[in-house]
């Protein structure tokens, strides 16, 4: 791998970084240096996790749920877990559903976020409870 | 400030150009797993400033800096990055200083801070 030079090596746009940057609280100003540093080490971040998520897949398909699992297994990837839930069938979160039930509290059966039918798989974004 | 919701989001294609460069070639991203790299990217974009801008807070100084950058991986438990980014820095430094005595040739897109005066 070539080590970086110049600013150049940059991807990211350096004026989408700072506008992110700024909509946080307590920032006023961003100065070149810290906006360049940011967007470097997104970068760095987001080929780390690209390529753990890769050595999670077996064949040559980066999916959804292989980025997914990275986050779930490192707690220092915890602040994504809200954005990246893993996702579950409809048919595993009727099992969960089932075993809930079958765990003997019949009180809150239903009702809750059971209003997922889509047809598609891969659709409710279950948290799973245990 | 942004205008538009997305402006807080890093361009996708940008993110998958990164990636791609980044993975062995043939390996194809499917649509679900660009989008979720490129939040994934932004969202971190804002949880290094926060962590940065703590310290900065903790220290009651105003500016950030590129040092508070690099001393924030330390909290958010991204050490691996200290180094690669220690080096980033110390080649920013350079550079930046070389351009000032070389009298500025190009500048970064939409700078407010930097004030720059040519000639």
């Amino acid at each position: 791998m070539a080590t970086p030079k110049t600013e150049k090596d940059l991807h990211l746009p350096l004026s989408r970084v700072k506008t992110i940057m700024k909509s946080s609280p307590d920032v006023e100003a961003v100065g070149p240096e810290p906006l360049y540093l940011v967007t470097k080490v997104t970068e760095m971040f987001v080929i780390d996790l690209a390529k753990r998520a890769y050595k999670n897949c077996k064949g040559n398909n980066l999916e959804y749920k292989h980025i997914a699992e990275v986050v779930q297994e490192d707690d220092t990837l915890d602040f994504l877990r809200e954005i990246m839930p893993r996702k579950i069938t409809v048919r595993q979160f009727k099992e969960i559903m089932a075993k809930k039930a079958a765990k003997g509290d019949r009180s809150d059966e239903s009702t809750e976020d059971s209003s997922e039918e889509e047809s598609s798989e891969e659709s409710s974004s279950g948290n799973e409870e245990s | 400030m942004a205008e538009k919701l997305e402006d807080l989001n890093l361009p996708m294609t940008v993110v998958t150009r990164i990636v791609k460069e980044a993975l062995p070639e043939g390996v194809s991203i499917s649509k679900e797993a660009r989008t979720g790299l490129a939040k994934a990217a932004s969202v971190f974009v804002l949880y290094v400033t926060s962590a940065a801008t703590n310290i900065v807070k903790n220290k009651k100084r105003k500016a950030l800096t590129g040092q508070d950058v690099l001393d924030a991986m330390k909290d958010i438990e991204f050490d691996r990055f200290i180094e690669p980014l220690g080096e980033a820095l110390e080649q920013y430094k350079q550079i930046a200083s070389a351009r000032k005595s070389g009298a500025g040739k190009k500048k970064d897109e939409g700078e407010e801070v930097e004030t720059i005066e040519d000639d």
